[in-house]
């Protein structure tokens, strides 16, 4: 039986042995590159914020905090070849604030109070970012390098920035590195409030109090504010369900750091009353220079197939005196193959900056003084539900361009020992290319 | 606080160090809510706490600059 099949495994043997030589003599196979974006991938996303209290810095820590925004948002990931994606992103954020048309609360047609808005001009604003990043990846996917600049702009500030990233993986891409640098210059074109500017006479208006009133007020002479940062991040996969990214940031900033609308009442000076509005003594004064460190770990935990948990927690500190802590819980449901539910909860808390204190405590002789109550001692927490469809078939087309995700979510913030709290409302919608 | 962090991030990394998971095992890992990144829509959030909060950073987001927030 053997001796019978010896000449059918001998032609086996052949064609096997011809099929190693025809693949030895051409040239060696290509090893499949997966490429780092298969195609384009359009993301537009859209929020809608507002917000109210009672602390506004503009008049001093005691005011109308009132404020909307809506911020519609393009991000444009385009890969260039197997290695490079040039990613693009645009957003305009248009915004009421009834705090920021008090910087002249004489220009509508309503009394001049720190708890009403103005109707005059200073009330809105847009503000319009535009940031484009080039990354390369290297053959073996383990290094990667990219490149931003960035352009901010607004009425009365102006920003441009550049940085740039290096990430290195290791260890079967079961470790990750990564060292990032960004640098923005800032030049603020400042609107100083109305009782500072020239041609403002006291006389004009009615009012009780020190009629001896003049404010404190020098125009800054420096308009510029820079900051560098340096960012390391390192990520690390613990098991098959579990991985964590330890992240620290260190930010230098120098130049501009007051906000030149943002008035400051001193209690060593008698107040100067103009219908029910204070006239401000100075504007906040705050050093020329702050050093900001933050550290912070991410952990994601698989539960099953049903329920992932997402935490989070950071350390903050600075020379200005400020401490705080960040935690961030995250429960993402996942409701059959397409939905996933995820509700959050944020806690934060900070302690005040040394140089703030409440509307009408600062002293004329201090070197640094803020009212701005975003500078305060607080607590605050955020409570949120975000809801996703992904559907992995691009069913809905829009063009060459099929649905891969609409992301919709809701957050309420409150600070616990303010009043103030915050709506906001955002909702994403994510395409990607044929 | 960091002398703790650091403690934790150095035993972890120590823990850790052997474990090393194929590409085929990361079927929960690659889950893209276990992205170790912040979600798209976050970067509103973060912008509002950028203006609200003295804290920045340490979230893979943006640090300050570009805005006439903190």
């Amino acid at each position: 039986m053997i001796h019978k099949n010896i000449p059918f495994f001998c032609i086996i043997f052949f064609l096997v042995s011809l099929s190693g030589i025809a693949q030895e003599d051409t040239t060696e196979p290509k090893e499949y590159k997966k490429r780092v974006l298969e195609t384009m991938e359009v993301n537009l996303l859209s929020s809608y914020y507002t917000q109210d209290g009672e602390n506004a810095a503009v008049t001093g820590g005691r005011g109308t905090e009132e404020l909307s925004d809506i911020a519609p948002s393009i991000n444009v990931a385009i890969p260039l070849n197997d290695d490079d994606v040039l990613s693009i992103d645009a957003t305009i954020s248009a915004y009421t604030s009834a705090s920021s048309s008090n910087i002249n609360p004489f220009d509508g047609d309503q009394v001049a109070d720190p708890f009403v808005a103005s109707t005059g001009a200073s009330g809105g604003d847009t503000w319009f970012g535009l940031t484009a990043n080039y990354s390369h990846s290297s053959e073996d996917r383990n290094t990667v390098i990219s490149g931003n600049i960035s352009f901010a702009n607004e009425y009365d500030y102006t920003s441009f920035g550049f940085g740039g990233s290096l990430t290195k993986l290791f260890n079967q891409k079961n470790t990750e590195f990564q060292i990032k640098a960004n640098l923005f210059f800032d030049t603020w074109g400042p609107q100083y409030p109305i009782e500072f500017r020239d041609g403002f006479n006291l006389n004009d208006y009615s009012f009780t109090g020190n009629a001896n009133y003049s404010g404190n007020y020098k125009d800054f002479e420096n308009k510029g504010r820079n900051s560098y940062s340096l960012g390391l991040s390192l990520s690390q996969i613990l098991s098959k369900s579990i991985q964590t990214i330890f992240m620290a940031d260190m930010v230098v900033q120098d130049g501009l750091l007051s906000t030149p609308h943002q008035r400051v009442y001193f209690a060593d000076i008698e107040d100067t009353t103009i219908e029910n509005f204070i006239l401000g003594n100075d504007i906040e004064r705050l050093p020329d220079s702050r050093m900001k460190l933050a550290v912070g770990n991410r952990t994601n935990f698989y539960l099953n197939q049903n329920f992932i948990l997402r935490t989070y927690y950071r350390y903050y500190t600075d020379d200005w005196g400020i401490n705080s802590h960040t935690f961030k819980l995250e429960l993402p449901v996942k409701i059959g193959l397409n939905y996933t539910l995820y509700p959050m909860y944020r806690y934060y808390t900070q302690t005040q900056a040394d140089y703030f204190g409440e509307f009408n405590m600062l002293l004329s002789t201090q070197e640094f003084y803020t009212s701005d109550y975003d500078l305060a001692t607080y607590n605050a927490h955020q409570y949120g539900l975000g809801f996703k469809f992904y559907d992995p078939l691009n069913k809905f087309k829009i063009g060459n361009f099929g649905l891969k995700s609409i992301n919709v979510e809701y957050n309420y913030y409150q600070r616990v020992n303010q009043n103030f709290d915050a709506h906001i409302t955002s909702v994403g919608f994510n395409f990607v290319g044929d | 606080m960091i002398k703790t962090i650091t403690k934790i991030t150095l035993v972890s990394l120590f823990l850790t160090s052997c474990v090393a998971i194929k590409e085929y095992e990361k079927i929960n890992i690659n889950d893209p809510d276990m992205k170790l990144s912040e979600r798209d829509l976050d970067k509103y959030k973060s912008t509002f706490q950028s203006y609200r909060e003295a804290a920045a950073g340490a979230n893979g987001g943006k640090t300050g600059g570009g805005c006439g927030c903190n």
